[in-house]
């Protein structure tokens, strides 16, 4: 049997279908109101498929979590992703966290012994004397510890559960109780269009993409009245900042997620990604600066570093849930998470084409790989950028952030999308369906040597000089006392 | 929208210690600021009233969590003005390299400190990292972590142990190249220069008329290091030079002010590099504790009238001890201590220098004076 590009081994939309078939024929077939089985049936597999969907995030949600714990902890623990590595196997100065591969059953840990002492050899630096052969205080148990940290977050979601609920007395009660409420269920809402692969999902409308993007702005709101109802004034000026924020780049995404829609030709989201797989190119390749307009967009949406100056905990403390505890906290806590894996599926749904596997036509039994796996490393990949961002740079000023927005994601994104109405209209094959692959090399390619040429931001001038080329002034003058009346 | 009072303080992120910043903010932009200090108020001054001149040593210490050996060397060095005693040359040397080590520590939680102050968690960690291998040579020397106790009035407590001048030339080393990390996340992070470029400028003149000194007057272009102005030690037979910036006309910004740090930082490590060369006996041998060649005689009592007083370079700025003899009627305890602490100053200054910022700049500018809570309530 060949699978085409969007048929799936794990067909489970079907199965269940068959199983929600077999059901109401045998209970409602049968009695007098027979003619509601087909309705009964598919009203059953609509509401199983949502469970599902809601129960596979929900878990693989974990995933995100853990990542985020074990990158952080990489990226700060000693050199970067170079020692990363090595903190697991190499160690330092020949001294490693214990031979844990050589008790692996049935030799199978030798090539990773091999491997260790190769990499020892190549990147282990005992020029640094025996002051940083400290990894063997990191305990390292092996891989039969990284479970139980696999589930830390369950037991996190225990404790707030057992959380006493408190509103403050001055809230405004109601405002405050509603906020979260509307936060969370609008971020799994999210989730009801987002599909999975080809054969999970929840919804296949024909206007998905634009309910998704009506649901995604539907969360500032909350956060702005949480902001606001708690009666302090932190989460006063982080309600406010997250508002202004969200607002302003609520546009170069919308527009940016319209250059999308304008390549493929729907709104569609199951759509755009079989346009992806048929015509054989992902829009990456075509919509570079849309992949990074977007990249960039999503990471404000979702309030992270560098964008995360709504909850900037150096000066708002924890900006505007500072107030909210117990499960409410967990659960917004959780539907920051979710947003950001939402985030981060869109972007594979968007540019890295969904569930296709890469090089789909030309690796041989390729397809017979689950196409949900796809779907979900594709979205784990991009997770790690969220992370590295984390670790690596700092927060942006409000100021600085709105003005970003405005300045320049915003005219960049109509930049984008001019790029793809000329992309559709004049580069697109219309009869046989497919982009001539000549297009995706050269914009790829083009693109690269822009990112190479513009990340080499030293000027030598300001250098020789000693300008600040980065100076930005507020006022004129801060001086002691002139401000003073 | 209308302005109102923010009360960042006792307990917040920003403070980096036990005190209120209360900030009047129009919207985001800072109108007016007011620092509420004195929350931890131990009066140490009318304490070692009550002390002799052995025991006042460890009150010293703990005027200042971040950095205890120059503080505790402030005062040394003033009591020994006071008993007139002289110093032998290799404690002197030992008392540079524990003080130097101190300063790099102080930097370095500074700087740890910093990088969250603007968002950034991974340089913490590393400046943490670093400030370990400080940490594990000062315990090396004076027996702690935090408030060792180390020097004594007429030398030191005891000498370099065996060993250390090899483990404290290699972590040095390390430490050189690792500075160089910081400046890549740091200096080469166009977030971190749009964040602390062009903010909070403070004037040469205006942090002189104040009385800030050290490191943040340093970044303002003004050369006025205590250790090398008037060097009182050894530090003039040593090869370094004080590190300072180069301002703007609008004087000096957060920026100036780490960078003037972080070359700081620099400059101690070669510091104790040299003295460990240029050591009196040698940094290898190890004299007994008690013995002459690090531990002069000292008096125990000073008489009514006398006083001792000395200024010293504290990795804050300029601190400075005053003791008068002849107190407890025989002169064993002073008779009044008086201490300067740059961070008294320094604070209220700051204060005033966020205002028409952005409330994101408070904790950069703040940050960027490096405050000690400890050392300015004493």
């Amino acid at each position: 049997m060949i699978l085409m590009a969007t048929e799936d081994v794990l067909s489970i939309r079907d199965w269940v279908r068959v199983a929600t078939d077999f059901i109401s024929e045998n209970t409602i077939g049968m009695s007098r109101h027979w003619e509601y089985t087909d309705s009964v049936s598919y009203f059953l597999m609509e509401f199983i498929m949502c469970v599902m969907v809601f129960g596979g995030i929900m878990t693989t949600l974990l995933v995100l979590l853990w990542m985020e714990r074990k990158l952080l902890g990489r990226f700060m623990d000693r050199r970067g992703a170079r020692t990363s590595l090595r903190s697991l196997w190499v160690g330092e100065n020949g001294v490693t966290a214990g031979e844990w591969w050589n008790q692996l059953p049935f030799g199978t840990g030798v090539p990773v012994g091999m491997l260790n002492k190769f990499l020892n050899e190549v990147a282990g630096n005992d020029h640094e004397l025996e002051v940083v052969s400290r990894v063997k205080n990191r305990s390292y148990h092996g891989v039969w510890w990284l479970l139980p940290g696999f589930f830390q977050n369950l037991a996190d979601g225990m404790k707030f559960l057992t959380k006493e609920h408190m509103v403050p007395e001055k809230a405004d009660r109601y405002v405050f109780e509603i906020a979260p409420f509307l936060i969370i269920a609008t971020t799994v809402m999210c989730f009801t269009f987002i599909p999975l692969s080809p054969n999970f999902y929840s919804n296949d409308s024909e206007m998905s993409i634009l309910f998704l993007m009506a649901v995604f702005s539907v969360a500032p709101l909350g956060v702005f009245f949480a902001g606001w109802s708690s009666n302090n004034k932190y989460t006063l000026l982080g309600g406010i900042r997250s508002a202004a924020q969200l607002t302003a780049y609520e546009i170069p995404l919308l527009v940016t997620v319209l250059s999308v829609v304008v390549l493929s030709g729907s709104f569609n989201l199951i759509e755009v990604i079989e346009f992806q797989a048929d015509s054989g190119v992902w829009n990456i390749f075509l919509l570079p600066l849309g992949g990074v307009l977007f990249l960039v967009v999503m990471v404000a949406e979702v309030e992270r570093i560098p964008f995360d100056m709504p909850e900037a905990e150096a000066e708002l403390v924890e900006g505007w849930w500072t107030e909210y505890g117990g499960m409410r906290w967990g659960l917004m806590f959780a539907s920051e998470y979710l947003r950001t894996y939402a985030a981060c599926l869109l972007f594979a749904h968007f540019f890295l084409g969904g569930w296709e596997a890469p090089l789909e036509d030309t690796i041989p039994y390729i397809h017979y790989v689950p196409h949900i796996l796809w779907v979900f490393l594709k979205a784990w990949f991009m997770f790690i950028f969220f992370v590295w961002f984390r670790a690596a740079l700092h927060r942006v000023r409000t100021d600085q952030i709105l003005e970003f927005g405005w300045r320049w994601l915003l005219p960049l994104s109509l930049v984008n999308l001019a790029m793809a109405t000329a992309l559709r209209l004049w580069v697109y094959d219309g009869i046989n369906g497919e982009w001539p692959l000549l297009i995706p090399i050269l914009i790829t390619s083009i693109s690269l040597a822009l990112f190479i040429l513009l990340s080499v931001d030293e000027d030598p001038e300001a250098l020789e000089a000693q300008t600040r080329p980065f100076s930005v002034q507020t006022v004129d003058v801060a001086s002691p006392g002139q401000h003073r009346e | 929208m209308a302005e109102m009072w923010i009360s960042m303080g006792p307990q917040h992120p920003m403070t980096h210690g036990l005190w209120t910043l209360k900030v009047k903010v129009d919207g985001e932009t800072v109108v007016d600021t007011e620092p509420d200090l004195g929350y931890i108020h131990r009066g140490v001054e009318k304490i070692c009233e009550a002390r002799d001149f052995t025991q006042i040593t460890p009150y010293a210490d703990r005027l200042c969590y971040a950095s205890a050996n120059t503080w505790s060397h402030a005062y040394i060095y003033a009591a020994e003005d006071l008993l007139e005693v002289e110093v032998p040359e290799r404690a002197e040397y030992i008392r540079m390299v524990a003080v130097e080590l101190q300063r790099v520590a102080s930097h370095l939680m500074w700087l740890g400190a910093y990088c969250p102050d603007v968002g950034n968690l991974t340089g913490m960690v590393w400046c943490l990292r670093e400030r370990e291998m400080m940490m594990d040579l000062l315990q090396e020397l004076g027996g702690s972590r935090m408030h060792y106790n180390f020097p004594r009035i007429g030398g030191v407590k005891r000498d370099l142990p065996i060993g250390f001048a090899l483990r404290c030339r290699a972590k040095l080393k390390l430490f050189l190249e690792r500075i160089q990390e910081y400046e890549a996340i740091l200096d080469e992070s166009t977030i971190f220069l749009v964040r602390t470029q062009g903010v909070g400028y403070a004037k040469a003149e205006e942090m002189i008329n104040h009385g800030v000194s050290g490191p943040n007057v340093r970044a303002a272009g003004h050369n006025y290091d205590v250790r090398w102005a008037h060097p009182y030690s050894i530090y003039d037979e040593l090869d370094w030079e004080p590190s300072v910036e180069r301002p703007s006309i609008k004087g000096s910004d957060c920026y100036d002010r780490y960078r003037v740090r972080v070359e700081e930082m620099r400059q101690s490590a070669l510091m104790i590099l040299d003295g460990l060369d240029k050591m009196p006996g040698g940094a290898d041998t190890h004299y007994q504790s008690g013995d002459p060649a690090i531990l002069g005689k000292a008096p125990a009592r000073a008489a009514e009238g006398q006083t001792g007083f000395h200024h010293f370079e504290d990795s804050r700025g300029e601190s400075m001890f005053y003791l008068a003899g002849g107190g407890d009627g025989r002169g064993k305890h002073p008779y009044r201590v008086s201490i300067r602490s740059p961070m008294f100053i320094t604070i209220p200054y700051a204060s005033k220098c966020m205002i028409g910022y952005k409330i994101a700049d408070i904790p950069a500018i703040m940050g960027s004076f490096d405050p000690c809570i400890g050392e300015t309530d004493r």
